[in-house]
């Protein structure tokens, strides 16, 4: 029966990687206190991306692993984002119609009667909804 | 791959021709079961998003309740206890039993560290009303920190998302001290060597994953 | 190959003890025991929706209250959608099916696949459990804040819907290794069957989409019992982001649906038209651009819901898109057809039908897509029609398709062709019946989920459940040949078709429990129907196992 060799990570290798995540983490605390403006949001995020990165390339191995691994942690994280962007084109935009109306249907026909029997319009028409 | 049933090793099961064959399609399907979780995980991480998106000052107070030195303290604990299960498969691979056993266990106690710190910020928080959905209702003063000044709207959103994010990573973490109590068990038992050492190897891969979702809810929910 | 008094040992007959099947590894049981599980939801929702086609008859109260009506219809969505139709095909066919035709022994994890059919039955118990406790009754989306306002029936049904989650989950893991690390020798990416690639794309979808349906029940859960505040508008939280999570799995979702099903219809295509599937390649990598672009479209489920336009103009443009692949199926189809020779036997009856029902769901599909027409249609019977049309249209006549395709292999019984024929044809003429004039009606203005309705409207309604009773008749027809079959059916030879793949020509009929008693090694692609001259040497029928298998 043939056998393939596995990949066998050094111990010291494992040991410097833990070094590092040690490091990064904290390093992101120190930073963190530090007002840096709209930086601090995207340096946290990319700081823990890049230890997520050494987790998985180097402690789960998926540097040595089969290809097909990669592809299929890869294609979950895509559809992650494809799960968050696409939510955000909505609640980052909404109610970006600039063509509607305030005031339901029903509000606009009442003002249109009014109108047309030329009076001001009665108290029952209120246009109080706002756009979220 | 001509196989008798004599030379077959006691571990691989009929339908499969070789352990490699196995070892192969158990690692993969462990890598798909990762997925699942992300994606599990993934629903929270957008709730978060849009949240923030839509109340972003909201979101920067809240989190100043939460201790960045005790999340820094449990992060660290978590990325030891990642070393550790790494180390675990090292020795595993080389056949060296007691470094194995020796490192599962430093896992499972990694583990229970964080739950017991989890433990004590969750009933930090309880004391002062600082409950998920209904019950919230930030109250009282300690270390120079007015809570009723917490209490604003969309607070309660903030910290829905941190007890559900934060509950289900610890659900998680308990189910893996439960997976490493059975691991060792069969390591203590010699059922693993460097020709067979899958259920180690996959309930690492899931610890790892479980970390890595702790390095993202660090920074989300304590840093920034 | 050991033979006893009445022949070679099979899966059925080798251990005949209830606990052998209960705890069985076999994949053929257990896609039989899901066959008998999902029969039994099926036939529970079908009783539900005659129902509700019953009470639909006269406008007013006919034979239910309102009340009884919306929690009937509720119901009939449940079941039919989450016990029934995702696991029909992968559960039932591909579980049977699937390692077969892989020449592989068993799926890659077989206690996995055993644990995931009593998931789903405990899932379904659960999800049941809201029958006798509490009333659900505001339809199968669970829409917020309407869900976690009423009664306590949805904690019974999201918590069941949480766990058959997990067992689709299993299965669809299961198929991917299965297929990835599990084929024969030979058994090359373009040398599979379609089915395999259908159920490919189908799995990957499982994996991907499931755990998102697994958190919002998770979500919705803590919403009505804690108030977290996520998704009900009342505590600052947003309703229409609830949609999002829940079209997130839910459109993906009709892909599990459908796409077995156009696994089985190429299959059927090219064994019937005795032809090599014309665009072979299209149609396997189209399922796969299916099931990712479906991931992509959710927000055309809610053009009316507040999203913000920008949004639901991409959702509708990416929608049209999905008519790209589906398209190259069809034309693919109907092209295989056109060069083959067509044996009209009942299984490929289906696959024609199909052909009909699903371009027409299709089609309404694409319409329902386009923003403004979504607008005036939008919860109407149109949108009830079209759903209908792929569904049942779809991936039920595909089901049924495999079942009679497949029925001699998992029985070793045929049925009775001419019944099967007369069956087809009434659930097709049935079909028509009951859903076309919901897309009239629907179009001028009825809406959906209501009990009562202008009289204007009755005629169309009329047709609609005499339409349901011709199917109901069809559907029991099937019912009652298929059980006869097993009594005094004809007993059906290993390849009653004359098809090319390996669950015909390599095992036994009923196959043997260890599917092959030498793993067989696969020289050519599933529908080369050119190259296998060896195998109709005699005009055409297979009576034989070709001595490789033996
Ligand atoms: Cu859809």
């Amino acid at each position: 029966m043939s056998h393939v060799e596995h990949h066998v990570s050094s111990i010291k290798l494992l040991t410097t990687v833990f070094g590092g995540l040690v490091f990064l983490t904290v390093f992101t605390v120190l930073t963190a206190q530090l007002d840096l403006g709209p930086l601090n949001v995207p340096l946290a995020l990319l700081i823990a991306t890049t230890k997520a990165a050494l987790v998985v390339i180097i402690f789960m191995a998926l540097k040595w692993d089969n290809k097909v691994n990669t592809a299929i942690f890869g294609i979950g994280v895509l559809f992650v984002f494809v799960f968050i962007s696409f939510t955000l084109f909505d609640t980052l935009f909404r109610g970006d119609l600039t063509n509607t109306v305030e005031g339901t249907i029903q509000d606009q026909m009442i003002q249109e009667e009014a109108m047309k029997a030329r009076e001001p319009a009665s108290d029952a028409i209120q246009f109080n909804r706002t756009p979220q | 791959m001509a196989n008798t049933h004599s030379d077959h090793p006691a571990h691989l099961q009929h339908h499969f021709v070789s352990s490699e064959q196995q070892f192969d399609a158990a690692k993969m399907g462990m890598w798909l079961f990762l997925v699942t979780e992300i994606l599990l995980f993934s629903g929270m991480f957008v709730a978060y998003t849009v949240y923030r998106s839509w109340h972003p000052e909201v979101f920067v107070l809240s989190s100043e309740l939460l201790n960045p030195w005790l999340g820094g303290l449990n992060t660290i604990v978590l990325l030891a206890s990642s070393f550790t299960v790494a180390l675990g498969i090292h020795f595993a691979q080389v056949n060296n039993k007691k470094g194995l056993v020796i490192n599962l266990v430093l896992t499972f106690l990694f583990a229970l560290t964080f739950l017991v710190v989890k433990y004590f910020e969750y009933t930090a928080k309880f004391e002062h009303g600082i409950f998920p959905g209904a019950a919230f209702d930030p109250h009282g003063v300690s270390h120079g920190v007015d809570y009723a000044m917490y209490n604003v709207p969309y607070a309660r959103q903030f910290f829905s998302i941190y007890f559900v994010m934060t509950g289900i990573h610890g659900v998680h973490v308990l189910v893996g001290m439960g997976l490493f109590t059975w691991i060792t068990i069969r390591a203590i038992k010699g059922e693993f060597s460097s020709e067979y050492y899958t259920p180690v190897e996959n309930c690492g891969l899931y610890w790892h994953l479980v970390d890595i979702i702790w390095i993202f809810l660090f920074p989300l929910l304590y840093l920034i | 190959m050991s033979e006893s008094a009445s022949g070679p040992i099979n899966y059925l007959s080798h251990d005949k003890s209830i606990k052998s099947w209960l705890l069985t590894l076999d994949h053929k049981r257990i896609g039989i025991m899901y066959l008998i599980a999902v029969s039994i939801a099926f036939l529970a929702g079908g009783i539900l929706a005659l129902l509700v086609r019953v009470e639909l008859m006269a406008p007013g109260e006919t034979i239910m209250s309102a009340d009884a009506y919306n929690q009937a219809f509720t119901l009939h969505a449940v079941l039919m959608i989450f016990t029934f139709i995702i696991p029909a095909v992968p559960a039932v066919m591909g579980n049977f099916v699937l390692p077969l035709q892989l020449g592989a022994k068993d799926v890659a994890f077989p206690r996995l696949n055993l644990a995931s059919f009593y998931i789903y039955l405990l899932g379904a118990c659960v999800a049941l459990g809201a029958l006798v406790v509490g009333r659900v009754d505001g339809g199968w989306t669970f829409y917020t804040p309407y869900s976690t306002s009423v009664g306590d029936g949805i904690l019974y049904i999201t918590t069941g819907v949480f766990i058959m989650g997990f067992s689709s989950i299993l299965t669809g893991l299961n198929f991917i290794v299965t297929i990835h690390k599990m084929r024969a020798p030979g058994l090359t990416w373009n040398r599979l069957p379609l089915f395999i690639w259908s159920i490919y794309a189908t799995s990957i979808v499982q994996v991907l989409a499931t755990p998102v349906i697994g958190i919002t029940m998770v979500l919705l859960f803590l919403e009505k019992f804690l108030h977290i505040g996520i998704f009900d508008p009342a505590l600052g939280g947003d309703p229409v982001l609830f949609q999002h999570f829940f079209w997130f799995y839910s459109h993906p979702a009709v892909y599990i649906m459908i796409l077995p099903a156009f696994g089985i219809i190429s299959d059927l295509m090219g064994t019937f038209s005795r032809h090599q599937v014309a665009g072979y390649k299209f149609v396997a990598l189209s399922s796969v651009a299916i099931a990712f672009l479906g991931f992509l479209v959710w927000g055309h489920h809610m053009f009316v819901s507040g999203q913000s336009a920008i949004s639901s103009t991409i959702f509708s443009l990416i929608t049209y898109l999905i008519g790209i692949p589906t398209a190259v199926k069809v034309i693919n189809w109907v092209a295989t057809m056109y060069k083959g020779s067509v044996q009209l036997k009942t299984p490929m009856l289906y696959a024609i039908a199909f052909l009909f029902t699903f371009s027409i769901g299709g089609f309404t599909g694409i319409m329902l897509g386009v923003l403004a027409i979504d607008i005036h249609l939008h919860d109407t019977y149109f949108v009830v029609a079209h759903f209908h049309y792929v569904m049942m249209g779809g991936n039920v006549i595909a089901a049924l398709g495999g079942l009679h395709y497949w029925w001699p292999k998992m029985t070793g019984r045929m049925f009775n062709e001419k019944l099967g024929k007369l069956a087809a044809a009434l659930v097709f003429i049935g079909f028509n019946l009951t859903f076309f004039p919901q897309f009239i009606m629907g179009a001028q203005g009825m809406p959906r989920r209501y009990y009562d309705y202008l009289p204007e409207f009755q005629s169309y309604h009329l047709w609609s459940t005499y339409g349901s009773w011709v199917l109901g008749v069809g559907l029991f027809l099937i019912l009652g040949y298929l059980i006869a079959s097993l009594i005094n059916g004809k007993k059906a030879g290993p390849n009653p078709w004359g098809a090319l793949t390996l669950e015909w020509t390599h095992t036994t009929t009923p196959p043997h429990p260890h599917n092959f008693t030498e793993t067989p090694i696969v020289t050519r692609g599933a529908y080369d129907f050119h190259l296998a001259k060896d195998l109709f040497a005699k005009g055409g029928e297979v009576s034989e196992v070709p001595s490789s298998a033996k």
